[in-house]
């Protein structure tokens, strides 16, 4: 073996090395990258709440000082005494989880033996009924906004709840996902019930529901959800101060020309803490059921 | 016990028709609710489009008067055309970064799901509390940007006043509440995605922009064509932020349709008027959504 022929032996080795080590280090680069974007994209989602944290704590005169003051100096309350004893606050807020949790569990129930009826009973029109209901999910809201106002209005519900609950029950994404998990349920736990002489409601009430504990916890959480966050409706239809829920009472806050920042900034901290605070404990079930309509496919 | 060929028939209907009827009262309430309160309205807002009067006043028939003036309203196309910029603007931004967040989660694997949590927090604020927030981002005296721009020593920018930078700004808010869902949503449907035929385009030498464009998409179909319908049906709907931010000004730069809607319906008292726009509203987002359906399939 020549002296040049181990040179280049020994060369090569040392260049499929360092290719080796150059691979590893741009998959660590990369990964590094990844995670700075990842956090830059994290302070993003997240800084304009700690921002109006930081605002509600100071009065309204200061909030324009520059340079910012980010945080307060010396902390004042006084937005949040303001926002619970000068405004209807409170009742907004008992208005808002009366609407959305009356919806919620309304929907529950109606979604969930509709679901049981598309995925495991026979009737004749079942298929029509289901593409039916499946179509109705491309009408906007926006659309049928003004007949659903009138038929509240001549019904006498305007400015009660019976007008904020009913008309959000028309909705069809509940249907498909109970009938989604419904019928991935094994056919035998009915059928054996069923030879047991039981009624459909019972089947129903005692085998598919507490098999479908999951399902319904994403579905509570996406309806809550939905009407925690509606606007437009409750707007329309619960104008009277007494009647509305927070987000049309904490924009009622805004005024056509003098408005209190600092007030805003605290009703907007009130109204999200409760959010964080459940979802960081089941912020499985949030994303479960923020995806409820991809799941239909 | 014998029965005999017509006994027979006739409790077989008695016993069909008692089981069709359990499966009709079953879904009862939720055809009831769609009956009233969708099926109703679908004929009742067709039928106002033919009527003028308020909600207060008494209505008179007028034909097809409202459908005219709404066709040779500018400031109705105006608000339809600002809602279609606003999209524009809107949905590829919030799908690129939605997109790109998903693809960068896939590739970490540690503290994927704090991370995941605080890019989703956004979604969950009310539209109302993400606008009222957003005042304190882009407030000519005390916002976020503004501050920004002081630091760098830059000229402040009147976000919401100017009617060039007015929807833009509101679409900044759609950008910044919408895209922690859609990373959400994409980041499920990759990790569904089958690792198989990644690794064999690996081996083939497929680098990852080519991996990307030829494999990654193609087989996320489903999920596009729910994510771009949907995201069309739902932004077509802009009310929230444009209330509370500009309501629709300044000279109408921010005018949007439902905004238009609701102003005319709510405030002017002309709901035929409303109405009719409501229709076309209808008319514009179902055949939207049925050419995006249209095109996907044909791609495929």
């Amino acid at each position: 073996m020549s002296s040049t022929e181990v040179e280049v032996r020994a060369t090569a080795a040392e260049a499929k090395r360092a290719a080796e080590r150059g691979a590893k280090s741009r998959k660590i680069a990369g990964i590094s990258v990844s995670y700075l974007i990842l956090i830059i994209g994290c302070c993003i989602a997240i800084f304009p709440f700690l921002y109006i944290v930081s605002l509600s704590f100071k009065e309204s005169t200061s909030l324009v000082s520059y340079p910012p003051k980010w945080i307060p100096d010396p902390f004042y309350f006084g937005n949040y005494t303001f926002l619970l004893g000068e405004t209807s606050y409170i009742r907004w807020a008992f208005n808002t989880f009366a609407f959305a949790g009356s919806v919620t569990a309304l929907k529950i129930f109606f979604d969930s033996i509709a679901g049981y009826t598309f995925a495991k009973m026979d009737f004749p029109g079942k298929e029509i009924l289901f593409t039916f209901v499946l179509a109705t999910l491309m009408i906007p809201f926006a659309a049928t906004l003004i007949p659903a106002f009138l038929i509240v209005k001549n019904l006498g519900m305007v400015n009660t709840y019976w007008g904020l609950i009913l008309p959000p029950l028309a909705s069809p994404i509940g249907i498909f996902m109970m009938r989604q998990f419904i019928e991935s349920l094994p056919k035998d736990l009915e059928n054996a019930a069923r030879l047991d002489g039981c009624s459909e409601f019972y089947i129903y009430l005692r085998i598919i529901l507490p098999n479908c504990k999951p399902a319904l916890a994403v579905l509570g959480i996406f309806v809550f959800m939905t009407q925690w966050t509606n606007f437009i409706w409750p707007l329309v239809v619960a104008k009277a101060d007494e009647m509305r829920v927070l987000t049309v009472g904490l924009a009622s806050l805004k005024g056509q020309w003098v408005t209190n920042w600092g007030v805003i900034a605290a009703g907007s901290v009130m109204l999200m803490i409760p959010i964080a605070i459940v979802f960081i404990f089941f912020q499985r079930w949030f994303i479960a059921g923020s995806m409820a309509g991809a799941l239909k496919e | 016990m014998q029965y005999s060929e017509s006994e027979h028939k006739r409790l077989a209907r008695a016993y069909r028709f008692k089981k069709y009827g359990v499966a009709y009262l079953f879904l009862s309430p939720n055809l009831l609710f769609f009956f009233i309160f969708l099926v109703i309205p679908f004929f009742w807002v067709l039928w106002l489009t033919f009527n003028s009067g308020g909600i207060l006043t008494p209505t008179k028939f007028v034909g097809l008067q409202n459908w005219s003036r709404v066709l040779q309203d500018p400031t109705a196309w105006r608000s339809l055309l600002n809602t279609l910029y606003y999209m524009a603007i809107a949905i590829p931004t919030v799908f690129a970064i939605g997109m790109g967040l998903a693809l960068l989660l896939k590739r970490t694997t540690k503290f994927v799901t704090p991370i995941r949590a605080m890019i989703y927090f956004p979604t969950l604020a009310p539209i109302v509390v993400g606008a009222l927030l957003w005042i304190f981002v882009v407030h000519p005296d005390f916002g976020l940007f503004n501050t920004m721009l002081r630091l760098l020593g830059l000229p402040i920018v009147n976000w919401l006043g100017n009617p060039a930078t007015a929807l833009p700004t509101i679409a900044s808010l759609e950008v910044w509440r919408g895209s922690g869902y859609w990373t959400v949503l994409f980041l499920a449907a990759l990790l569904a995605l089958p690792t198989e035929l990644f690794d064999a385009a690996k081996i083939d030498g497929a680098g990852a922009i080519r991996r990307f464009w030829h494999l990654t998409l193609p087989l996320l179909r489903p999920t596009w064509l729910f994510a771009i319908v949907m995201a069309t049906i739902w932004n077509f709907q802009l009310f929230d932020s444009v209330y509370i931010l500009t309501d629709g000004g300044p000279n109408y730069s921010t005018a949007t349709a439902v905004w238009y809607i609701y102003k005319n319906t709510f405030q002017f008292d002309k709901p035929g008027y409303g109405a009719a726009m409501s229709f076309f509203l209808l008319i514009i987002t179902l055949v939207l959504a049925v050419v995006e359906l249209r095109l996907m399939r044909k791609k495929a």
